[in-house]
């Protein structure tokens, strides 16, 4: 598909190359010369100086022809405008990204005026999600398929677990209490495996497992890890994320403490969030921490603008014994490191909207064939899980698994019918309209099809 | 310097020339001149070459910096036009290496100055070869192998750049695999559109390929001693010229008249500025040239097909332009210097550049009288940074020592001022002909083998525009990353 990004930034830049990875003609619009110099070097795409309002830098960029504009400036004004005219040029589909929360109440307003298509506001992105891992305080993240009913979680495998140094085939034959999940990808290192029966978990490796949402949760609780459920949180940083997370933890009756280093910001969000502890100080300084009872807390997130900051504390939370700790960090290429020194849940900004706004653009992609419903990036995008809805009259319907050919850096792992979820074996089958989930170190899968064939 | 990957990219270009010779090797069947085991020796050499680096190295990682990527192409430049020149040396057609070298280096940089003596002597695949190395050098090896092998590495936007000509590259298409196959498609179409004209016009098959290859790649070896006036047709000459000029705009161009947008092709300012130079040294030369000849249209035919021959810096000729007044030669050198179009296949100094340091300095003249004013330089309808004017200008500096340094060089072997100096000017803009000793008429044998190879640099850092060429002798770009 034709796409045209504008703003070549952080996110507009990994957008641009994950879109370019998965074989679209990506074309970018920027209005800075360093920028266009810097990327055009490691980027496949069209680029163009200019700005994203102008009609004819958006012609010249041949928005009228564009499949898909996403606007992702600094501006929300400038994104809104740059959808609106490049729609009104002709292209067929627009996505803005707005973040100002002035703007948020009157979205859809604003959505149906302005013919925005869909409106990615990555801070509030980021709060929901790590709302949705702190109600799951067991797993590093949790993704969800099947409208719900399915659950990926994982978990870093401690020396003590039973699930290590078993074979997969014998897992359940030796811990016989244990519920059965399906254990869908590992990462050791910097590698990511798609594991066969034969293989064995090490103690360090991130798992990932798979089910339906109680044998999950029974699962964890067998593991040990499925501790009660978070009543406290400390914030650290009130900005856009911090406030939206308070938000949404204060309508969940969860207990919030928030740090923030400005007093009129502080003075602004005790107004907005009745309901919170705001805190004026350095979150940075251990002895406010420790003060404000860092050690009681369920757990602690640190969204600071500063990525250093927010790992610092989170190290130090960690070492003071807090059960969850989510950091903010937009260094995605650190998060292997991270993991290795006890921070297992990062979440940044960057990659949360850009799931979000992939996850549109594939199912735009595929429409017409077999769809992706939900896809999630593992491991900053070197493995895929993804769910499919089954295509009527497809090859690979009314066959046994065993008598199918899955493609070797692939997994079938759930498949969803009427409800029921089932971790499917050699004689089941995939029938028409199942919801089937599927695991790929191969990326760019746009339907079941490329994964299973006969 | 990442080796594995530089290695296993010039082990595929290799693989890709020889390919590239079949087309050769298949004439030389069909004409029995004796040439065709020099070709299959060569092929199986290159093949062999090419593959072991090219299916053996597993690079660890497959980034290409900017620096690789101008390594490759100075690089593969060099050993295409090595292994280029091994039919010539293996069919006894040419039998040392460096006239071989300079032979072969002319051919791909689309020169077109030659060592022979006698052209017409030559096996006809050799001849074929020689003109058919114009046609893969006018658009570039490394761009052609962009087309056919998309997925070669993640980043290809260097090796483009490395090899196009031009201060800016621009893609015409979001992906450089898409543009590049673009390129080539108009490329072919053009050719073939020529190759057409000169069969209509009466020429024989392999006459019209050899011509069509040197016009399209501006290169320039034909296969007559005479050049294009062995055929007395003045219908071809006028074909030829034209389309001469045509391979001298940026293909850019054409694309955007494919799409039928007018705007990029009204804007342009460069090829208005070309053509408007075309106009301006044909009218003074033929008024110059127009007592020497019986009358008008005559003076013009030879006054546009040679001043079109130097723009596009392709360097057919249909008559001995040394012999005409000293303002008609002046006026040659001076589009001689300037070049043609960015984007296009011809050399030179592009228009483009002339047209920004002409801005630049009118810009800097301006400042001095009016030293509060800011101003920016405009071109084509947008705004330039100011970095890309400093380049600009250590460009034309680096440009004129090159000049410079090749005509004192030559001087050893050329008998003149003028000798030594155009043909330093004519081998670094990739025309083909100059001045004195090596005017059309003449060739570039009587130089020594030390001369016939500094020629042969100033060709390649001509056609790759001095950096890539340059970057080789600096340690820098050897050291391991």
């Amino acid at each position: 598909m034709r796409i045209l990004v504008i703003g070549g930034g952080k996110m507009g830049a990994s957008l641009a190359q994950s879109l370019i990875n998965e074989g679209h003609d990506v074309t970018v619009i920027d209005r800075s010369d360093t920028v266009i110099q810097r990327s055009q070097d490691t980027m496949d795409a069209m680029f163009i100086k200019g700005s994203g309002v102008s009609v004819d830098t958006l012609r010249e960029a041949d928005a009228p022809h564009a499949d898909i504009v996403i606007a992702a400036t600094m501006g929300d004004e400038i994104n809104m405008l740059s959808c609106l005219t490049a729609k009104r040029l002709g292209a067929q589909y627009a996505i803005a990204r707005i973040r100002d929360p002035e703007y948020l109440s009157a979205l859809p307003f604003l959505q149906k005026e302005l013919s925005i298509d869909y409106a990615i506001n990555p801070e509030r992105a980021t709060a929901r999600e790590i709302s949705r891992m702190l109600r799951f305080p067991y797993a590093g993240t949790v993704e969800t398929f099947a409208r719900g009913r399915v659950e990926m979680a994982d978990f870093r495998a401690a020396e003590d677990d039973p699930v290590v140094g078993v074979p997969l085939r014998e897992m359940y034959k030796k811990n016989k209490h244990l519920p059965q999940v399906l254990f869908c990808a590992v990462e050791r290192g910097d590698e990511i495996i798609i594991p066969k029966g034969d293989f064995v978990i090490k103690a360090g490796d991130r798992v990932h497992v798979v089910s339906d949402v109680k044998t999950i949760t029974q699962f964890f609780e067998a593991l040990n890890k499925g501790a009660s459920a978070i009543k406290s949180v400390m914030i650290m940083g009130g900005g856009r994320i911090g406030y939206y997370l308070a938000n949404m933890l204060l309508g969940m009756k969860i207990k919030v403490s928030l740090i923030e280093i400005n007093p009129e910001r502080a003075r602004r969000l005790s107004e907005l969030l009745p309901g919170a502890t705001i805190i004026q100080g350095d979150g940075t300084d251990q002895e406010l921490l420790e003060s404000e009872g860092l050690s009681d807390v369920h757990a602690f997130v640190p969204l600071s603008g500063r990525d250093e900051e927010n790992l610092m504390a989170g190290f130090y939370a960690v070492q003071r014994g807090v059960k969850k700790v989510i950091v903010k960090s937009n260094r995605e290429n650190y998060s292997a490191l991270m993991h290795n020194m006890g921070l297992d849940s990062i979440i940044s900004t960057k990659a949360v909207a850009c799931n979000s706004i992939l996850r549109t653009v594939r199912t735009r992609a595929s429409r017409s064939t077999a769809t992706v419903e939900r896809m999630y990036r593992l491991m900053d995008g070197k493995a895929e899980a993804l769910e499919f809805i089954a295509d009527p009259g497809a090859p690979y319907t009314h066959v046994p698994l065993k008598n199918l050919n899955v493609h070797k850096d692939a997994l079938i792992a759930v498949i969803v019918r009427d409800g029921q979820v089932q971790v499917p074996f050699g004689n089941d089958t995939i029938e028409a309209g199942d919801h089937v989930v599927a695991i790929s170190r191969r990326t760019g899968i746009s339907e079941l099809g490329q994964i299973v064939h006969r | 310097m990442n080796y594995r990957l530089v290695f296993r990219l010039l082990g595929r270009l290799l693989m890709m020339e020889g390919a590239l010779m079949c087309p050769s090797l298949l004439v030389a069947f069909l004409h029995h001149g004796g040439d065709a085991p020099a070709f299959i020796f060569t092929i199986a050499l290159t093949l062999v070459c090419g593959a072991l680096p090219g299916f053996l190295l597993h690079p660890k990682r497959d980034d290409l910096t900017a620096r690789d990527g101008m390594a490759v192409a100075g690089l593969s430049w060099l050993l295409l036009s090595f292994f280029g020149a091994l039919p010539f040396v293996f069919s006894g057609a040419i039998p040392h290496l460096h006239d071989a070298l300079f032979e072969s280096v002319s051919g791909f940089t689309t020169t077109g100055s030659t060592i022979l003596r006698d052209i017409e002597g030559l096996p006809r695949g050799i001849l074929f070869w020689r003109s058919f190395t114009h046609w893969i050098g006018g658009m570039g090896v490394l761009v052609f192998t962009l087309a056919v092998l998309p997925r070669l590495s993640g980043r290809t936007a260097h090796l483009a750049r490395a090899e196009s000509p031009g201060p800016t590259f621009s893609k015409l298409l979001p992906k450089m695999g898409d543009t590049a196959k673009m390129l080539y498609a108009l490329y072919f179409a053009l050719s073939l559109a020529e190759c057409a004209c000169l069969l209509l016009a009466g020429m024989n098959v392999y006459d019209a390929l050899i011509h069509t290859f040197g016009t399209a790649g501006t290169g320039g070896f034909s296969n007559y001693n005479l050049s294009v006036a062995a055929f007395h047709s003045p219908l071809i000459e006028w074909i030829i010229a034209c389309f001469m000029l045509l391979f001298g705009i940026n293909f850019a161009i054409y694309f955007h008249a494919l799409r039928r947008e007018g705007g990029p092709i009204l804007h342009s300012e460069e090829m208005w500025a070309y053509l408007g130079l075309v106009l301006l040294a044909t009218g003074a030369i033929t008024a110059t040239i127009l007592p020497r000849y019986p009358d008008f249209f005559t003076a013009l035919r030879y006054g546009f097909f040679q001043t079109a021959s130097v723009i596009s810096t392709t360097g057919f000729s249909t008559t001995d332009f040394n012999i005409w007044p000293l303002f008609a030669r002046c006026m040659l050198l001076l589009v001689m210097c300037t070049g043609a179009c960015a984007g296009s296949t011809a050399g030179g100094f592009k228009i483009s550049r002339v047209l920004l340091l002409v801005k630049s300095a009118y810009r800097d003249l301006e400042h001095t009288l009016l030293p509060r004013k800011v101003s920016v330089v405009r071109f084509e309808g947008k705004s330039v940074p100011e970095s890309t004017l400093t380049q600009l200008g250590v460009y034309l500096f680096i440009y004129l020592c090159l000049f410079l340094a090749g005509g004192i060089l030559l001087s050893f072997d050329a008998g003149d001022l003028t000798t030594s100096f155009t043909a330093s000017l004519t081998c670094l803009s990739n025309v083909g002909p100059g001045l004195g000793q090596v005017g059309p008429a003449e060739n570039f044998a009587f130089f020594s083998p030390v001369s016939k190879l500094i020629l042969s640099l100033l060709m390649l850092a001509g056609r790759l525009e001095i950096y890539p060429v340059l970057i080789l002798f600096s340690p820098t770009v050897w050291k391991k990353n």
